[in-house]
């Protein structure tokens, strides 16, 4: 059958490790200790060789296995280390830590640096791995994940692409971190909806609440079908795949953020507080929103676009 | 997971391209009455000349018995080519009537009915809702008694499209007055020419009649013509739900995409824009529509209600597409053209086949499983 959806047999079998391994180490409520993840797992559940070939010591798996990792790690809420190491790893052989950074102005934003360590710049049309000579430590956005703000003219260049296909991987991957964090808002949104009782029933027994998750579930559904139309494109090389990506990379964060707000609103009092998860699912979704920003979605032909836009069909 | 065009698929799209571009009609279809009717049928017809009628239905009952993959090839092509809607007065006959006879009826009723529906020579309508029982359809009360081998039937159906034109109704009735709700209904072939049956056109919000409501006075039905088991009817009703993921539904969801090509077309925006924002936004929710209807056709389902994420998706994708139309076409947008009209037809996508709110119950208590009120 040449047009399939399921998950195969290797992909049923690295989400499941994946997933093993993420509940073990990176259950969401660990971030409430406000300590750094410690990506040592990841690294030893080979997260930045799982697309390079058997030959080059990697797992040999296509971008459509990776994305579908990087969506259990934003479901996990996952430092974005992690992500910005995966797309590093097509930029480098180093194995220095790598943070995501984000250029604002004539300052680069770092999310979680780390000493001696590289950034990886979420470009415009190209992707920047960088060393920054002095960072200075900032507050960030409700008291999350540790920042830092260096001067773009402190920043060297240590290895760059243009290379299409690397920045739509790049894009897939931010998009699939996105739709993890979704996911894990609509899930948490759902399991407190059916144990927090008011009025002698849950929540979840109410039709207003119901219909906040149901259109979670909607926009989830939809972004979780295009995420896997994407990673095909990706992975096969499809003729579509630049519009798919940039479809994909325009949504995602309006669903992640807008689940992580459902979420919080569900959770009523308890969601507003920092005691619960709700929140960080947002500021992830936040974070996630800044890295790369995808190639406008009118500037690639639809697939139903009109023939002549078209060259060869939507597929290849 | 994989989506890979053979040689076999590209000689297959390259046929139905063709074919389209040789047959699809240049003029717009009639919306209402004998017209409408005349347009649609002839276009069926055509349309099962060129070897293009029932392309789900199994070869045995004269269909295409084509798979998946190629129906959706087929209708990618055919919205593409701006064919007549598919939601039109052969709709219900091709995609629900005929596909329920072929799940539940009598070799007799096959015999009859596939043959005419797949010529686009009858026209079926859907005799389901009432007016006092629209979301909760299981509270229906028109009934039957049945005397000798007849089935008596009074009561009344309303919203039903193309009454006028149907020669058939696919009529759910309760039979056996002694039971409930889902229980004691039956499924039965209603011939719209029978003595005793009245039509009542509904002018429509956008203008036009082509719903309306069916009174039944004493209308005599042949036992025969159950469907089914007698007092079955609900089951006989469910089984057409795993018949929908393949029907001409996808056609509609895929044309959503082709309609915010039009707008693109239309209203030729410039970066930087909030129109060009709005058809980027647009663009890409047509997109994850298309992206649905793939997954609902070659995944395989979690759970039967999966296919009520994607309606609900598509009714309000619909709207909003149509939202931007009337926002784009400016003061031109207070005039009849097809925009305007396929503005107000598109508040019914919310409402008919199970409201929003409906859906979004559906969702949360038998996806999610969050518990019932």
């Amino acid at each position: 059958m040449t047009f399939d959806l399921n998950l195969n047999e290797d992909q049923r079998q690295i989400c499941d490790a994946a997933t093993a391994m993420l509940e073990a180490n990176y259950p969401v409520g660990r971030l409430r200790s406000g300590a750094p993840d410690d990506l040592a797992q990841l690294t030893e559940f080979g997260l930045y060789t799982l697309a390079r070939p058997e030959e080059h010591g990697g797992t040999g798996f296509t971008p459509t296995e990776e994305a579908l990792v990087h969506v259990l790690l934003g479901k996990h809420v996952v430092s974005t280390r992690a992500l910005a190491g995966s797309v590093a790893a097509r930029l480098t052989t180093d194995t220095l830590p790598v943070c995501a950074a984000v250029e604002s102005g004539d300052s680069l934003m770092l999310i979680e640096p780390s000493e001696n360590g590289l950034s990886l710049i979420f470009g415009t049309g190209k992707l920047q791995l960088v060393r920054a000579a002095s960072i200075t430590p900032a507050k960030s956005l409700g008291d999350g994940v540790p920042v830092g703000r260096a001067r773009l003219v402190d920043v060297t260049v240590v290895a760059e692409t243009t290379q299409q296909k690397t920045i739509l991987l790049a894009d897939l991957l931010v998009a699939a971190q996105l739709l993890g964090v979704a996911q894990g808002a609509l899930d948490l949104a759902v399991s407190y909806a059916k144990i927090r009782t008011q009025f002698g029933k849950p929540i979840g027994a109410f039709q207003a609440i119901k219909h906040h998750c149901a259109t979670m579930a909607v926009e989830t559904e939809m972004l979780s079908s295009l995420l896997d139309m994407a990673a095909i494109a990706v992975t096969e090389s499809q003729t579509d795949v630049a519009f798919q990506v940039a479809a994909l990379r325009l949504l995602a964060p309006k669903v992640a953020l807008a689940n992580a707000r459902t979420c919080i609103q569900i959770h009523g009092g308890i969601g507003f507080s920092d005691e619960a998860d709700a929140h960080q699912f947002l500021k992830q979704a936040h974070i996630l929103s800044r890295l790369g920003n995808g190639s406008a979605v009118l500037d690639h032909p639809a697939p139903l676009a009109p023939h002549h836009e078209l060259q060869g069909g939507q597929f290849t | 997971m994989k989506l890979e065009l053979t040689a076999e698929h590209r000689a297959f799209q390259e046929r139905a391209r063709e074919w389209l571009l040789a047959n699809v009609p240049h003029e717009r279809a009639p919306h209402e009455g004998p017209a409408a009717r005349k347009f649609a049928t002839e276009w069926v017809a055509r349309c099962h000349e060129g070897g293009w009628s029932g392309l789900g239905w199994p070869k045995e009952y004269g269909g295409q018995g084509l798979s998946p993959d190629r129906i959706v090839l087929w209708y990618e092509e055919y919205v593409r080519a701006r064919a007549p809607s598919v939601l039109d007065c052969t709709f219900v006959a091709l995609n629900h009537a005929g596909p329920t006879l072929i799940a539940c009826g009598t070799g007799e009723q096959k015999d009859f009915h596939l043959p005419r529906i797949l010529r686009g020579q009858s026209i079926w309508c859907q005799g389901f809702s009432e007016p006092g029982s629209g979301s909760d359809l299981a509270s229906l009360s028109t009934s039957a008694v049945i005397d000798g081998d007849h089935l008596v039937v009074n009561g009344s159906k309303i919203w039903t499209s193309y009454a006028d034109n149907a020669d058939y109704q696919e009529l759910l009735i309760r039979t056996d007055p002694a039971q409930k709700r889902h229980k004691g209904l039956s499924w039965v072939i209603c011939d719209m020419k029978s003595p005793g049956i009245t039509v009542r056109p509904i002018k429509n919000m956008a203008g036009t009649r082509h719903f309306a409501q069916v009174f039944y006075d004493d209308v005599r039905i042949p036992l025969t013509s159950v469907v089914g088991d007698l007092h079955d009817g609900w089951r006989v009703a469910m089984t057409t739900l795993s018949f929908e993921r393949k029907t001409a539904a996808m056609g509609l969801q895929l044309d959503l995409s082709v309609k915010v090509e039009d707008l693109i077309a239309l209203a030729e925006p410039r970066p930087g824009t909030s129109t060009y924002d709005r058809l980027a936004q647009l663009r890409a929710e047509a997109a994850g529509l298309r992206a649905m209807t793939y997954r609902t056709l070659f995944r395989d389902p979690v759970t039967p209600s999966d296919g009520s994420l994607m309606r609900l998706y598509f009714a309000e994708l619909a709207q909003r597409i149509y939202r931007a139309a009337m926002d784009i076409l400016g003061p031109e947008a207070l005039f009849d053209s097809h925009w305007s009209y396929d503005y107000l037809e598109s508040y019914s996508e919310t409402i008919a086949g199970g409201t929003a709110e409906i859906q979004r119950n559906i969702i949360a208590e038998r996806i999610l499983g969050l518990p019932r009120e």
